[in-house]
């Protein structure tokens, strides 16, 4: 026990609402060690944050709690309000989600720093700021006396974040809670946050408590998993264990159902978990993943708790003890064939974009797209992937037309499209079609499900009989794999997966040519992403559509494309056709990105390229190559001065780079 | 509508509200019928009698003319006038305010300009000076002068809420479906911004009640014999030593109708937002 | 500071440019008015002749644009003209004190309603769904409610009738000063105070209720800073920057509960006398207070605005990224 300075007993959260007394975390007991790491990992509504901020003892008034927390041997519940306030920010320290709301706006981030040293260490102003100075170092940000003195909106996104952990750090806390700190944050800025967290916690000797939704993240910085559902641990075990040996049907599927470890669309089809994640009642029993488990029985009810079944490891799945051999579990399904030649050389291009440009603002110039030429092959997918601001949202838009070009030509089957919605005739319209990231945003809440599908019908494909076009709808959903008595409904009442699943029907339904895909599963759980992906993957086979794929992460990208491009500031920085860019990179950039990406081998740690700096100002023209100034290979002040030529290495690869093949 | 019971079963100052409102109704409609005298019959044997005497629930005034009579007739007037102005001004404001905000641009400069410059007076003051240069307020002019002055707040309510939903992806999808502005405007955007517009309408409600009886108090509303709240409280000013019951039933009625319409506003607000 | 000079200047453009405007509709507000001026100035019985030539003498019959580029150009540079009704009095002689008046109402009723509405609304926003919040609360909805003439009478059924504390009537004997007889502000700004109590605690408690929702005091309670120095360090300065957005919007109830309350009264301000100008259609008298009231409330509008901005850091230092 003395070794031990964490441990939940029995920990029952519930919250009670309109809807009823609903169980957000229930029975879970945990345990971390002194100077250990443990990684909670979960979907969203798993009940992982609501465990992080019970530890903290900061619960909305109507929760019920039940069970002990015990911090180095004294039950967190039994300590007054004021003596919670000597335990947080000083023994334990949280760092949250979302940087830019965690700081107070009209406080300067030296102030916010300085109280929490002045406050539990009775340090005087010069000291607190000395200390300040100290943790904002920790943190290797630069000109940390400077920083202290700006307010929060005065840096950026990851800088904050950085603030905040410094601030978690300044009285050298003996645990730290990490709620999903990098989630908000670019692959490259996250892969720099993660390893001086790492770092950090050996230096000053912390546990660490880090939650998050990514399996990858949590394989590079816990060495104890813990994997919640539904508000119950459903496993836990050494990092190690619950890679090489995932038991319960839930960490197998979460582990498998990732596009990761370079799996293409060619060859495997993604492992799902059918259905959504439900809120449970208070009283409600058995596996809360009954519902959704292919290997669901009947003793899921009654033989339902925890066993150990190795050393440390537990699982909460009597199939967990059955020598059932995981491979089993490990199955590749075979993908779809497909029946198009996927040798795109000898085809015209559908799409041909030449010199796009496009400058926001009229005072205040902001230069998203800077000048850049690619095309799109029928029946292909072209995936866009860069970090937030890059400029690829920005291209699709212009694409489908939602704005109009600055400057450059879109051309779609040779016809001149550059031009805005407004101006772009029918059959434009319904040829090039947008599906966007958030379908709860993009499906009018109003509308239903039978109005929303049936208006484009109505509008782009001239289906005007209402029967005829309910009958249309109806097959169309069918293809989505959602059945009729979704006609009806409005988009509230559809999980997230639900709503993409009508807003991908509604650009399939007039039969376009290319659809613009606006980072389609970034919103939604890992497991619904994967169903997701099979999906766009198989009606993409059926219907011969083209696909501009945009997303910030990778593997989603490397899963469906047959070609990447790779955007940085508003510029191409390489493209290519699939294997050649990801086995054969080039450009300083593409291999940052790449070294990023979260391994979720654990036998795999690979080197990261660290980027410092920041993106350029997209408010300045840039005249020499946009990445200049992080680049880890910057030849020379050549960099800085020229934009950098085109080097083509085949016909379908090029990188924009002054550094030769 | 389970979620409106739910709330309101928890909320018994939203219920009293609503009765409050209810009790208002049936008099304005029925009152007239049921009460022995007429809101301009004088009474000349009981000239300012208190409450309960001779006959007269609430007593009477100088010239013996029923108070209750004259609340009763009054409501009806009031009531009408603060409803209409309350529809009117709200349909004005989100014409304008979502015409503004969906088009943006100079459109949109030019309105936010022209409504700085309509708030630049203060809604009582605008609307007094027109109705006392105007002379004889009916109820038409007094509910189109006191909507025009409460335009500006209307319109800039309504563009509010039409921004944060314009920049919404099932507006950008509306439009690269190539749907027209009338359409994206009153068929997309307006069903999701009812619950605003709706609090919005009903907080304008109860502030048409107390610019309509203020208006009155200044004797520049409704004319005599037409009975007014606000008036009533002003002619019977001077005997307020002697007869206050003549003063404070009529501001009691302002008080609980205003009181009751602001209760269910903040319901209504709280049930809606909450449902979004 | 660079940022916020600008921000001035644009504003004060727009004032200007504003009150330009204003006049101009004021001035062609007036001229609908039924009833012909001169006749008015000569009375029913005067002759046709007579009234013809006065319309000639005071240049009625020029062109409106005329008539108005003379009204301006008098205005500017200070002569807002003659009284109609006190046959040729010099506004001016009389405008000014009936300002000064209203003025010390209007401050005397802003010191009672601003610290009390923002003290009140924290409280029950930091006490929100307590009995506290629910006392304050309904207590901000019914004074919100009640026009002003309505609390002035209840005022003086109580304190003036009952009690006999104040008087019932705001009367400055002639021959003294407003300051001799600060008696008679104190139930008229009362009155005011209750409605403006109304409208800024309750926004006050709806913003300091969000600001302690939010991520940032939560951030701040998990660092744990004790309850009280988290309310007035971290929520407290954030939550007052929509209140004064709130107050600067009222200034225009204020003002109209200002002619209200001082009818009732009998106070000698601003607003009475806009009111008997109405009354007595004294022209010239009425386009002076209404232009007056807009310069004051603008002015007002852009004070608050300019707090507004000063306070904000994220418009103070708005593109100060590095």
């Amino acid at each position: 026990m003395k070794d031990n300075i964490l441990e939940i007993d029995n920990l029952h959260v519930r919250f009670s609402t309109f809807d009823g007394l609903f169980s957000a975390v229930n029975n879970v007991s945990l345990e971390l060690k002194y100077n250990e790491s443990i990684g909670i990992i979960g979907e969203s509504g798993c009940g992982k944050s609501t465990l992080s901020f019970t530890v903290m003892r900061y619960l909305a008034s109507n929760a019920q709690v039940d069970g002990a927390i015990r911090f180095k041997g004294e039950n967190l519940f039994d300590k007054s309000e004021k003596e919670m306030e000597s335990y947080r920010g000083d023994r334990i320290a949280m760092v949250f989600q979302n940087p830019y709301s965690s700081l107070n706006p009209s406080l300067t981030i030296g102030f916010q720093l300085d109280e929490v040293s002045m406050h539990h260490q009775n340090l005087n102003k010069i000291q607190a700021r000395e200390a300040t100075i100290k943790a904002l170092e920790m943190m290797n940000l630069g000109d940390p006396k400077g920083i202290a003195r700006r307010y929060p909106h005065q840096v950026s996104g990851g800088i904050q974040q950085r603030i905040c952990i410094a601030m978690a750090l300044l009285c050298k806390p003996d645990l730290m809670i990490l709620d999903e700190p990098t989630t908000a944050l670019d692959v490259t800025t996250e892969a720099v946050i993660l390893d001086s967290i790492k770092e950090l916690k050996d230096k000053l000797n912390m546990s660490l408590m880090y939650i998050s939704h990514d399996i990858g993240v949590i394989n590079k910085v816990a060495e104890k998993i813990v994997v919640m559902y539904s508000g119950e641990i459903v496993e836990s075990g050494p990092k190690q264990k619950i890679f090489e040996n995932p038991s319960h049907p839930y960490t197998r599927a979460l582990i498998n159902c990732m596009p990761r470890g370079g799996v293409v669309k060619e060859n495997t089809k993604l492992n799902t978990i059918p259905g959504y994640v439900r809120k449970r009642g208070a009283d409600e029993g058995g596996c809360p993943f009954a519902d959704r488990c292919e290997k669901r029985n009947e003793t899921c009810e009654s033989l339902y708790g925890t066993k150990e079944i190795g050393e440390g490891h537990f699982a909460a799945c009597d199939r967990a003890y059955a020598t059932d051999v995981p491979d089993t579990f490990i199955e590749k399904l075979a993908p779809k064939k497909r029946n198009v030649d996927t040798d795109f050389d000898s085809e015209k291009e559908l799409l041909k974009i030449e010199d796009l440009h496009k400058i926001y603002g009229a005072r205040r110039k902001v230069y998203a797209v800077n000048g850049i030429n690619f095309d799109v092959k029928p029946h292909s997918v072209l995936g866009i992937v860069g970090e937030s601001g890059c400029g690829k949202s920005t291209t699709g838009h212009m694409v489908s037309g939602l704005f109009k070009p600055s400057k450059g030509r879109i051309l779609f089957d040779d016809v001149d499209v550059s031009i805005a919605w407004n101006k772009r005739d029918k059959e434009t319209l319904k040829n090039i079609q947008l599906i966007f990231q958030n379908p709860g945003r993009s499906l009018n809440p109003s509308h239903t499900v039978e109005k929303i599908i049936g208006r484009a019908m109505q509008k782009l494909a001239n289906i005007n009989d209402v029967k005829e076009r309910r009958e249309k709808i109806i097959e169309i959903l069918r293809k989505v794999d959602l059945g009729k008595e979704y006609l009806k409904k409005k988009p509230r009442q559809l999980s997230g997966g639900e709503q993409q699943r009508v807003a991908i029907a509604r650009a399939l339904s007039i039969s376009p040519s290319l659809i613009v895909c606006d980072e389609p599963t970034s919103a939604l759980d890992v497991s619904v992403q994967a169903s997701v992906l099979n999906l766009l993957n198989d009606l993409q086979l059926d219907t011969h559509v083209a696909y501009m794929f945009i997303s910030h992460d990778l593997n989603v990208i490397n899963y469906l494309s047959d070609y990447i491009m790779v955007m940085y500031a508003g510029k191409i920085a390489e493209y290519g056709k699939r294997d050649e860019v990801m086995e054969n990179t080039h450009h300083p950039y593409t291999e940052a990105l790449l070294s990023a990406v979260p391994e979720v081998d654990p036998t795999k740690q690979k080197k990261i390229i660290e980027l410092e700096g920041q993106l350029p100002d997209p408010a300045k023209k840039i005249t020499g190559c946009p990445f200049a100034g992080r680049c880890h290979k910057q030849v020379g002040e050549i960099c800085e001065k020229e934009y950098p030529p085109m080097v083509r290495l085949s016909e379908d690869h090029y990188y924009f780079c002054h550094i030769k093949p | 509508m389970k979620y409106f019971l739910y709330q309101l079963k928890k909320s018994p100052l939203a219920v009293i509200g609503i009765a409050i409102i209810l009790m208002w109704l049936v008099f304005a409609f029925i009152g007239p019928s049921i009460i022995p005298y007429t809101h301009t019959a004088m009474d000349s044997e009981n000239q300012m009698v208190g409450p309960g005497m001779a006959g007269h629930l609430l007593g009477t005034d100088s010239l013996g003319r029923d108070i209750l009579a004259r609340i009763v007739y009054g409501s009806r007037s009031i009531l009408t006038v603060a409803l209409l102005t309350s529809i009117f001004s709200t349909f004005v404001g989100v014409v304008l305010g979502f015409s503004a905000g969906y088009f943006g641009g100079k459109a949109d400069t030019f309105f936010l300009r022209a409504m700085d410059i309509l708030m630049a007076i203060p809604p009582l003051v605008l609307s007094m000076v027109i109705l006392g240069i105007l002379g004889d307020s009916s109820i038409v002019s007094l509910t189109i002068i006191v909507s025009i002055a409460f335009v500006p707040a209307t319109a800039r309510v309504s563009r509010g809420v039409l921004l944060t939903e314009k920049s919404q992806e099932y507006v950008s999808a509306a439009r690269i479906r190539g749907e027209n502005h009338l359409y994206i405007m009153f068929v997309e955007i307006l069903p999701n911004t009812m619950g605003p517009i709706i609090v919005e309408a009903t907080a304008r409600f109860a502030y048409s009640i107390m610019t309509v009886a203020s208006l009155g108090f200044l004797g520049v509303g409704l004319q005599p014999p037409t009975p007014d709240w606000g008036m009533m409280v002003i002619e019977n000013k001077p005997i307020i030593a002697q007869a206050p019951w003549t003063v404070l039933f009529p501001a009691l009625a302002i008080a609980s109708l205003v009181i009751a319409i602001s209760i269910f506003s903040d319901f209504v607000s709280k049930v809606l937002i909450h449902e979004r | 500071m660079k940022r916020l000079m600008q921000l001035f200047l644009r504003r004060l453009g727009s004032l200007i440019a504003t009150l330009v405007i204003m006049s101009f509709i004021i001035f062609l507000l007036v001229e609908i008015m039924p009833g012909d001026v001169a006749q008015m100035i000569l009375g029913q019985s005067a002759t046709d002749e007579a009234v013809a030539a006065l319309r000639e003498a005071r240049g009625l019959n020029d062109p409106l644009l005329e008539r108005y580029g003379r009204w301006v150009s008098g205005v500017a540079v200070g002569d807002l003209g003659d009284s109609i009704y006190m046959q040729g009095v010099s506004i001016n002689s009389i405008l000014w004190r009936r300002v000064g008046h209203s003025m010390v109402l209007a401050l005397t009723a802003f010191l009672m309603f601003v610290p009390l509405s923002i003290l009140l609304g924290v409280l029950a926003g930091v006490k929100e769904k307590k009995p506290a919040d629910s006392v304050i609360s309904f207590l901000g909805l019914a004074t919100m409610a009640l026009p002003e003439f309505v609390s002035g009478v209840i005022l003086i059924s109580i304190f003036a009738v009952k009690l006999n504390w104040f008087p019932i009537v705001s009367v400055i004997p002639i021959g003294e000063s407003l300051f001799e007889n600060l008696n008679i502000v104190v139930l008229p700004a009362l009155a005011i105070t209750f409605v403006m109590f109304g409208y800024v605690s309750r926004m006050q408690r709806s913003s300091m209720i969000s600001v302690m929702n939010s991520d940032y005091v939560r951030a701040a309670v998990l660092k744990g800073m004790p309850r009280k120095y988290v309310i007035f360090r971290h929520a407290l300065k954030n939550a007052l920057l929509p209140t004064i957005t709130i107050i600067g919007m009222n200034m225009g109830w204020l003002f109209g509960g200002l002619v209200v309350v001082e009818t009732l009264f009998g106070f000698p301000g601003m607003g009475s006398l806009l009111m008997t100008a109405i009354k007595t259609r004294d022209v010239p008298l009425i386009e002076a207070c209404v232009l007056l009231i807009t310069v004051i409330y603008s002015v007002s509008t852009m004070v608050t605005d300019m707090m507004y901005s000063f306070l904000n850091p994220r418009i103070r230092f708005q593109g100060g990224q590095k």
